[in-house]
């Protein structure tokens, strides 16, 4: 019990200092970093709280792909700190004035911490008996919590649909790959035999490439393979 | 039946008229419109004529619910009793001639079907009002003149200042408005309706009850009477709310004739006589009543005695009839405010219609310096207006004077202070009305021309169509007065008026106004012929002495010319301070303050890109901090106020 | 399996049927516009509005009840606020129709994203949770945020987006922390355990009355009471207009339902507590809507201003924390609903030689060019400006009556005084149509925002003839609340 109470304690400390330095830190990329650091701790402290499912999560999902590409996306782009710095020191004060009342109301009110009556019979069972962590999980998500998933679903559908129109653009320049038409060429269409007499020229033959004659069935395609391409 | 017809054939005409007036041609709206003024005047006499003579029952005329919310029902209904009927017959009848006089006054329009739509929508909305069965059907009506008012005072919009006094006219009486509505909701919180019916039956058990506002007890009938008063105000154009009845005057001379003068601004008075059996519970506010009444009466028409434009004169009169109006309101003698508002409707529709016709004679001019020597010219114009005159200065045996007479004896024999203050205001009022009135007749019609060569050719008597409904108002002005005087005030008054004005037990106006002093009788055409002396003796037989009295008493000269300068009062006070603040909020509030809270970055609306770019980056973090602040000072607010 | 079956029957999951089937409906439409060749968006415009329709129905003939572990509740309440924002939706995807095609936004995703902002819209009608209300939220936003955006090549939209993205996130962070402060201090997000556990007003600790004014902040933002409401006249001026339009109706229904609710019911006992931040917020913005908007030269942005003052006095009602109130609240919500949408389509037929204008002063001389569409105007300001008879009047009354009747009257007072200052503005829009000298003509007016006007000017006029199903509606709805 000792022991667990001095790790979440070591844990808690640790998140909290890292969490300052990411929006302390003068790197971005260390922010990043600091961050990370930051889910590490987070997922220990779900792990002392026997949520080992979601401790994983948080590592595979939040570390393992988030941060990353956070990572990448702030080393890639080229972002003037010192003009963000600057930025920060003119609202600091200002910042800081509200931070500070609000953090005083904030400890007035909890320092008043108090539950409502029968706030403990309401709470949810952290763990049922018999039932592991993650069957737990999926009952709650999948059956309880039906209506919540989906809704999150949708959210991420609409996230996806604000992405897709906000920056895709339809280049009229760029080439698109038309399947259909791909596999529906026949040899013959490029393909001819010739009788080549020997010692004969290409220009003798008639043979010019490409071939000059225009085919409008195509153009068309292409067109529609275009608006295609686009979404 | 006929009454119900009465009220919504106005409708179907401005209908006809407004929404199909294109395509049906204006010729055939106007025939549209008039008819159905006509079968609503007729229907309207004749439910008149039944109640009151052939013993008709008065009710309640039930056409289906409108509100029905909880508590609070509200019906449509027309309520059939002989204040109603008396309006109904009167609104009817004077809107009738005024639409027909406009035929011709308006033929040289170019929108003259809208210009009909709008009088049929207005008359309309008038008969809703005084028909109306509870306060709100009443206060419908009452916006819906409002609206219709707006809509003719600004009919001309090419002209700004039409445009602007129809603003001015719109938002002065949005604030007796307000008034009315608040005054609503008390009756409603008070008596848990708002059918008339309820509430007069109900009145002796809420005669005892108070309001704790403010620190305060009010006695709830008083704060009653005093907000409906205000609303009224509004309406009637009473002393501080009065501002916009002159400048209505920018409006075509018709709907001057019918809203200005006639029919809209008595609705005031018309609520004060509705509410009588309420505000004759409430002596404070009678007494307020009065005051501003008696004080409207006596300031209107000192402004009347140096205005210069010939509508301008006698919209001022009519500010001071009504001032007379709310005098006998105020003493209790509703009955003697409601006949002078028929005798008044008749007479002053008449003066504006002459003045029209005056107006139409020597091309559009309107100020009567610039007229003088035409009444040869147009003599029927002339004796209407004649006796236009000698009705409103009160002048035996023309009707203002037995309307005129009952109101000042009435606040005689009120004997309480503030009968006795209308009883003065109203006699120097008296004089000086006589004194304009002949000044306007004079300086009109007679003395030398003072227009111009090519105007004075064309002066001409006006149409058929617009000299009949004035000899129509003229024949009204003369008899209405002797007709009508014993049946409303006499000893049987009660007969007459049923159960539509109810008076408290102790209120014995009408019966101690027969016994008032000889000279009070007396008094008031003594001072009319005084006035009409001086007139004649100031304007026709010493014409240079108005000149030089101005320059005498300068000061007081330009005091009256310009109102008693409320207009500059109320845009000192009132409407810079509230641009001022607007532009400071706008300013200071949006723009600098919160745009500038950390480091005043760029304005709000500047619209280079450039600097959009900037805001941009600036204004999000501004707003960010902004409801972040606004969290605190919520948070802030609930810990210490806790 | 006989268990989890007995599970899914016990969600009682046809209660979201409307939901159900407006997503699929959206969904199918997405999918037809990327696969389908030419232009779609009309057609995902058609489809959308079907959509809404075919829902409306299913909304209407719904059975009532508590569903999905008690997360969603299908009852009067929330089928009228369903009702009303499927209403506004509808009018605010024809009003899109002919703008995004001059503008060069036909794009089908338009639609759509109405379409699930729209379903996010009805979560938080019926949500019973503090989660479902915060999906809700989401995903209305969400969608918002990208429609604010939509016109991505020009300058201001994408600004408008921007700005309303991040504001809107710092607001989700602070409703986040308020549900967790909430959660912390009753152990649950349900709307029936929380009334339960807090039906003693004298045991409920001030953290979590701070969750409270942390939730309420967050809401406050999306229905723009002051100090909340400094993103509005950006993104209203910035954002497409029938994007502003649809902005400033539905979603502000949703969101003031919400907080209506969150507020009466799990909060109602609470209510000596939040009233007076409730006045508060009413108070500044009533007074800010009508002071500040007298300044404006930018149609948009002075609606804005409105919707500001609008909302301010919509908070009257809440603040009265009775069922007269809540029932003026929803009636108020309806009269604006119609005003605002109608008044809209009015500015997006401000357009001149193929050129959308916003100005006031391009208004000059309306009621000579084109009396139709100046009428409709004026009706309009009118309405808004709380002058009888038209609907705009009525909302205010009931508003008022509320307040009267629970003694505040300084809040009705206020709130009268700033109608008259308000209707100062509006009028002046009046004066700048009728008296002002003409400008060029605006273009001819296509069918569909003519459409769109006339309902709502017909129900703006006519409102005052037959207000009593909307009434009874609206007081069924409210007994729900305090029944």
């Amino acid at each position: 019990m000792m022991i667990a109470a001095l790790a979440f304690y070591v844990f808690a400390a640790i998140l909290i200092a890292s969490a300052a330095m990411v929006v302390s830190a003068r790197n971005p990329v260390h922010s990043v970093l600091f961050l990370i650091l930051a889910f590490f701790n987070a997922a220990a402290l779900f792990l002392l709280a026997g949520a080992e499912f979601l401790a994983m999560i948080l590592v595979i999902v939040y570390v393992g792909a988030v941060a990353v590409l956070f990572l990448f996306v702030v080393m890639m782009l080229d972002i003037n700190f010192s003009q963000l710095r600057e930025g920060f020191q003119r609202y600091a004060p200002v910042g800081a004035t509200i931070g500070v009342v609000l953090l005083a109301e904030l400890a007035i009110v909890l320092g008043g911490w108090k539950f409502a009556p029968g706030a403990a019979s309401l709470r949810f069972a952290p763990r049922a008996e018999g039932v592991h962590n993650t069957a737990q999980l999926g009952q709650l998500i999948y059956t309880h919590y039906i209506l919540l998933f989906q809704a999150s679903g949708l959210v991420l559908l609409v996230a996806m649909i604000g992405a897709i129109v906000l920056t895709l653009r339809d280049k009229t320049s760029s080439r698109h790959q038309v399947i259909a038409q791909q596999i529906g060429r026949m040899a013959g269409d490029t393909l001819e035999m010739m009788d080549v007499r020997s010692g004969a020229g290409v220009r003798e033959l008639g043979i010019i490439r490409p071939k000059p004659a225009p085919e409008p069935e195509v153009a068309a395609h292409d067109d529609h393979g275009h608006h295609g391409g686009g979404h | 039946m006929l009454y119900a017809v009465a009220v919504f054939a106005p409708l179907l005409g401005s209908v006809v008229a407004g929404f199909f007036g294109k395509a049906i041609g204006d010729r055939a709206a106007q025939a549209v419109t008039i008819l159905c003024m006509l079968l609503a005047s007729a229907c309207g006499v004749a439910s008149f004529v039944s109640l009151v003579y052939q013993g008709g029952t008065p009710g309640v005329v039930d056409l289906g619910t409108w509100v029905d919310a909880g508590s609070f029902h509200v019906s449509w209904a027309l309520r059939y009793d002989t204040l109603s009927a008396v309006m109904v017959a009167m609104v009817t009848c004077v809107a009738t001639l005024i639409h027909i006089y406009s035929v011709g006054y308006m033929s040289h329009d170019n929108s003259i079907a809208r210009f009909f739509s709008y009088l049929s929508l207005f008359t309309f909305a008038m008969l809703m009002l005084v028909t109306a069965d509870n306060l709100l059907q009443l206060f419908f009506g009452w916006e819906g003149v409002g609206l219709a008012s707006y809509l003719l005072i600004g009919f001309w919009y090419e002209k700004p200042s039409a445009c602007a006094a129809a603003m001015k006219a719109f938002i002065v009486n949005r604030i007796g408005d307000l008034g009315f509505a608040v005054g609503i909701a008390l009756v409603f919180f008070t008596f848990g309706s708002i059918q008339f019916g309820d509430i007069f039956a109900a009145i002796g058990q809420h005669s005892a009850d108070t309001y704790h506002v403010l620190g305060g007890t009010w006695p709830a009938f008083e704060v009653i009477g005093v907000l409906l008063f205000i609303g009224a105000m509004g309406k009637s154009a009473q002393l501080g709310l009065h501002v916009w009845l002159p400048d209505a005057m920018e409006g075509p001379t018709p709907v001057s004739a019918l809203i200005h003068a006639a029919t809209m601004v008595t609705a005031g008075v018309f609520l004060m006589a509705r509410m009588s059996p309420l505000l004759d519970h409430a002596p404070g506010a009678l007494a307020f009543v009065a005051v501003v009444g008696g004080s409207t009466a006596l300031f209107a028409a000192t402004i009347g005695c140096v205005q210069n434009d010939i509508k301008r004169v006698i919209a001022y009169s009519t500010c001071s009839q009504l001032g007379y109006m709310f005098v006998a309101a105020g003493v209790g003698a509703y009955q003697a405010s409601i006949f002078h508002l028929l005798t008044h409707a008749f007479f002053k529709a008449l003066l504006f219609m002459g003045a029209g016709s005056v107006i139409h004679a020597m091309s559009d001019e309107q100020d009567i310096r610039k007229m003088g020597g035409i009444w040869k010219k147009i003599p029927l114009t002339y004796t209407v207006m004649w006796i236009g005159s000698l009705a409103l200065g009160g002048v035996y045996p023309f009707a203002g004077y037995f309307s005129k007479d009952a109101i000042l004896e009435a606040a005689w024999a009120s004997d309480s202070a503030s009968g006795h203050y209308g009883f003065w205001c109203g006699l120097i009022a008296a004089f000086l009305t006589a004194f304009y009135s002949w000044r306007l007749l004079i300086l009109t019609f007679h003395g030398k021309p003072r227009a111009d060569h090519h105007t004075m050719e064309h002066v001409h008597e006006s149409p058929a169509v617009m000299t009949v409904p004035l000899i129509l108002l003229a024949i009204g002005a003369v008899v209405l007065g002797f007709l009508f005087r014993d049946q409303l005030l006499g000893e049987h008054w009660q007969a007459f008026w049923g159960q539509s004005i109810q008076i408290a037990a102790d209120n014995h106006v009408l019966h101690a106004m027969e016994e008032v002093p000889g000279w009070v009788a007396l008094a008031p055409s003594v001072l009319g012929f005084a006035g009409i002396a001086l007139a004649y003796f100031m304007y026709m037989a010493v014409p240079s002495l108005p000149g030089q009295l101005a320059s005498a008493f300068a000061p007081v000269y330009r005091f009256l010319l310009n109102k008693w300068y409320f207009d500059e009062l109320y845009d000192a006070v009132l409407v810079r301070p509230l641009m001022a603040l607007s532009r400071l909020l706008w300013q200071v509030g949006d723009a600098t303050l919160i745009d500038g809270i950390p480091n005043g970055m760029a304005s709000l609306t500047s619209d280079s890109s450039a600097q959009v770019v900037k805001v941009q980056t600036g204004s999000i973090a501004n707003y960010a901090f902004a409801m972040l602040i606004g969290v605190v000072a919520l948070i802030s607010v609930f810990l210490i106020f806790r | 399996m006989g268990g989890a079956a007995m599970t899914w029957m016990s969600l009682n999951w046809t209660l979201a049927l409307p939901e159900i089937v407006l997503s699929c409906c959206g969904m199918a439409i997405l999918i037809l516009g990327v696969v389908s060749r030419g232009n779609f968006f009309r057609l995902g415009c058609m489809l959308t509005v079907g959509a809404f329709l075919l829902t409306a129905m299913l909304v209407l003939s719904g059975a009532n009840g508590v569903g999905y572990s008690g997360l969603f509740v299908t009852d009067a309440y929330s089928v009228f606020v369903k009702l009303l924002v499927l209403a506004a939706a509808t009018l605010g995807v024809v009003m899109s129709l002919d703008y995004n095609e001059h503008e060069n936004l036909r794009r089908f995703e338009f639609p759509v994203l109405m379409l699930f902002s729209t379903v996010g819209m009805m979560l938080m009608a019926s949500a019973t949770s503090l989660m479902t209300m915060y999906m809700g939220v989401e995903l209305m936003s969400l969608s918002i945020y990208v429609l604010a955006a939509f016109a991505r090549d020009e300058l201001r939209s994408s600004e408008a987006g921007l700005k309303y993205f991040v504001l809107g996130s710092l607001a989700s962070g602070l409703l986040l922390y308020g549900v967790s402060l909430i959660y912390g201090f009753t152990g649950s997000m349900d709307f029936a355990l929380l009334a339960k556990a807090l039906s003693d007003p004298a045991s409920a600790s001030p953290g979590l009355v701070v969750g409270i004014v942390f939730v309420l902040s967050g809401l406050a933002l999306k229905v723009s009471a002051v100090p909340f409401h400094m993103w509005t006249p950006d993104v209203y001026e910035g954002a497409p207009t029938p994007v502003t339009a649809f902005m400033a109706s539905a979603p502000k229904v949703a969101a003031m339902a919400l907080l209506v609710r969150l507020m009466a019911s799990p909060f109602g006992h609470l209510l000596a507590q939040w009233q007076q931040l409730i006045v508060l917020m009413s108070i500044a913005s009533m007074l800010l809507g009508s002071l500040a908007a007298i300044g404006q030269r930018n149609f948009k942005r002075l609606m804005a201003y409105s919707s500001i003052g609008h909302m301010g006095y919509a908070l009257i009602g809440l603040a009265a924390g009775t069922q007269a109130g809540v029932r003026g609240v929803l009636i108020y919500l309806v009269t604006y609903v119609f005003m605002n949408i109608g008044t809209f389509a009015l500015i997006i037929a401000m357009r001149r030689r193929g050129r959308a204008v916003e100005g006031i002063t391009d208004l000059a001389g309306l009621g000579r060019t084109d009396p139709a569409m100046a009428l409709g105007l004026a009706v309009f300001m009118f309405s808004m400006a709380g002058i009888p008879p038209f609907s705009g009047f009525w909302g205010k009354y009931f508003i008022f009556t509320a307040a009267v009747q629970q003694g505040m009257w300084a809040l009705a007072v206020i709130g009268v005084l700033t109608s008259v200052i308000g209707a100062f503005y509006y009028i002046r829009i009046i004066k700048v149509m009728y008296f002002d000298a003409p400008d060029e003509a605006f273009d001819v007016r296509p069918a569909s925002l003519s459409f769109v006007a006339g309902v709502g000017g017909l129900f703006t006029t006519l409102f005052f003839l037959y207000p009593a199903p909307v009434v009874a509606a609206a007081e069924a709805a409210a007994k729900v609340l305090f029944g």
